[in-house]
């Protein structure tokens, strides 16, 4: 134990930094403000890209984000409900493609199962609804990456409005996908950049980009009828995507300067603080 | 030694604790941004230096140990504390400095406006349907059929729909939706949709239907009176 007046000067000197400590941080940026999934980022693998195996090992090392779904409302034809809560999404880049990877429930593997990505293209933004028209913004068109299970590929489209679904004729995208234990699986593909820019979308390294997703149910109802089919499907809003840059340490580099810094600056004053007491 | 700094310390600290603590329960208040708080204690701050150094005695008196300490001429067991200040005040700046240039992980700031003006021709608008209790039945009829999905049959903003949507549909029930704006801001909303928004409120975004193309303007009046009944609200109305 240290005797109480040893302590007080101590209680000071300790209150005076926590002080500090406190008015610096108080100027501090967003201190850890954690939220739920707004971002899918893709990080950089070395090695083989898993294009066409949604089961690879290699999926774990991207962390996984979730998305609630909604039946699509905004546009007739309507739905009320849909198979599909919410979809979890991991994606993976090598620096020249970029691998997305869509997991879902649904009970039952029907060849109608389908599912789609959608971007924004270009500078415009655009309606999460197939970039639907908007009376006072001057939206842009959308680019759909689609792939349905009984087709076993990729499509690559445009839109901008429902009812304007175009099918592209440079198909760049392709998907494949694996059911198993009432889950699906879905990996689309494609080159980060591609030379359509005004129909793909460019997804620059480091750069955040909107995207949405839909799954549609390809079961039927007692009439032998698709329940979820064309609009009637479940929708999510624009999200955010990135394809992760490589790693940059310049914010280190910029903080030991600065340290540096202040460490000279305590240098000086001390010395000529204590030059000035001698004096 | 130190003792003329204790008190300016303790005013700052003190300072701060009400700032964060106590004005946020302060009714009628809310929680201060961290820029404010810091605004208001560099001001305390400044103040205390300007009183401190009213004469040249309580320079001196303000001073002298806070240069001793830097210096660390006779401050016997404080030595250790400035040290740790000596070792602590770089890496701080450094830490500084790693958060303002650091690439952020985080995706762009959005800031929307929740309720943008209205074109001039939604603006004043009174609702050409009369008030009676058929009406706003009927109102509530098309209410349940039209909206609840996303609304919620409590006018709560929590039906089935309304999971995946963000920005989420708006909560009737709260105080700050459809209680403070007019008739005709409700009109120009449900009929225009979210694409009928201006840029500040982000219209790409919103799932709200164009309902325009699908129901007519007097079912539209009739849903305003059902909601804003069931909702247990009352319109904005001009003084």
């Amino acid at each position: 134990m240290k005797p109480a007046n040893q302590i007080r000067p101590w209680v000071s000197g300790v209150g005076a930094v926590v002080v500090t400590a406190l008015i610096l941080s108080g100027a501090a940026p967003g201190l850890a403000q954690e939220s739920e999934s707004v971002s899918v980022s893709a990080p950089m693998v070395k090695g083989t890209l898993p294009v066409d195996d949604p089961n690879a090992a290699i999926w774990s090392t991207a962390k996984p984000a979730t998305f609630p779904m909604s039946p699509q409302v905004h546009w007739p034809n309507r739905i009320l409900e849909t198979t599909v809560k919410d979809v979890s999404v991991r994606a993976l880049h090598d620096g020249t493609q970029v691998a997305v990877l869509l997991e879902y429930a649904d009970p039952t593997e029907d060849p109608d199962d389908a599912a789609a990505i959608e971007f924004m293209v270009g500078d415009k933004k655009a309606h999460f609804a197939h970039g639907q028209p908007m009376a006072q913004v001057e939206g842009g068109p959308v680019n759909i990456w689609y792939w349905k299970n009984k087709d076993k590929k990729g499509v690559d489209m445009n839109a901008q409005g429902f009812g304007t679904l175009k099918i592209q004729t440079h198909q760049d995208v392709k998907a494949t996908g694996a059911f198993s234990n009432g889950t699906w699986k879905v990996v689309f593909t494609r080159p980060l950049a591609t030379e359509h820019p005004a129909e793909d979308t460019q997804l620059a390294l480091g750069g955040f980009i909107n995207i949405a997703f839909a799954v549609w149910d390809g079961r039927k109802d007692g009439s032998g009828d698709l329940v979820e089919k064309g609009s009637q499907k479940a929708v999510s809003s624009w999200w955010y995507f990135r394809a992760e840059a490589p790693p940059d340490y310049s914010g280190y580099y910029y903080a030991a300067f600065a340290a540096a810094l202040a460490l000279g600056f305590q240098f000086v004053l001390i010395r000529k603080l204590k030059k000035g007491q001698a004096a | 030694m130190g003792g003329s700094l204790v008190r300016p310390v303790l005013l700052i600290l003190s300072m701060y604790v009400f700032l964060k603590f106590v004005v946020p329960n302060i009714p009628g208040s809310a929680p201060l941004p961290s820029s404010l708080i810091f605004l208001y204690l560099m001001l305390t701050t400044t103040g205390i230096v300007i009183f401190a150094t009213l004469s040249r005695e309580s320079k001196d008196a303000f001073f002298a140990p806070i240069l001793n300490f830097l210096t660390g001429e006779n401050i016997g067991a404080m030595q250790a504390a400035r040290y740790g200040f000596l070792i602590l005040f770089p890496l701080l700046v450094g830490w500084q400095t790693y958060g303002s240039t650091a690439t952020s992980d985080a995706p762009p700031a959005e800031n929307r406006t929740i309720h943008p003006a209205p074109p001039g021709e939604y603006t004043g608008l009174s609702n050409p349907v009369s008030k009676t209790p058929e009406n706003i039945m009927q109102g509530k009829g098309f209410y349940a059929a039209f909206c609840s999905p996303c609304h919620g049959g409590k006018f709560d903003g929590k039906g089935p729909a309304a999971r995946g949507f963000n920005p989420p549909p708006a909560n009737f029930s709260d105080p700050t939706t459809i209680a403070m704006l007019q008739e005709s801001y409700l009109f120009w909303r449900i009929k225009k949709g979210g694409v009928g928004l201006p840029i500040e409120g982000m219209p790409w975004k919103s799932a709200m239907p164009r309902w325009e193309v699908e129901l007519p303007d007097e079912w539209i009046w009739k849903i305003i009176m059902g909601e804003y009944d069931g909702a247990h609200q009352s319109p904005r109305t001009w003084e």
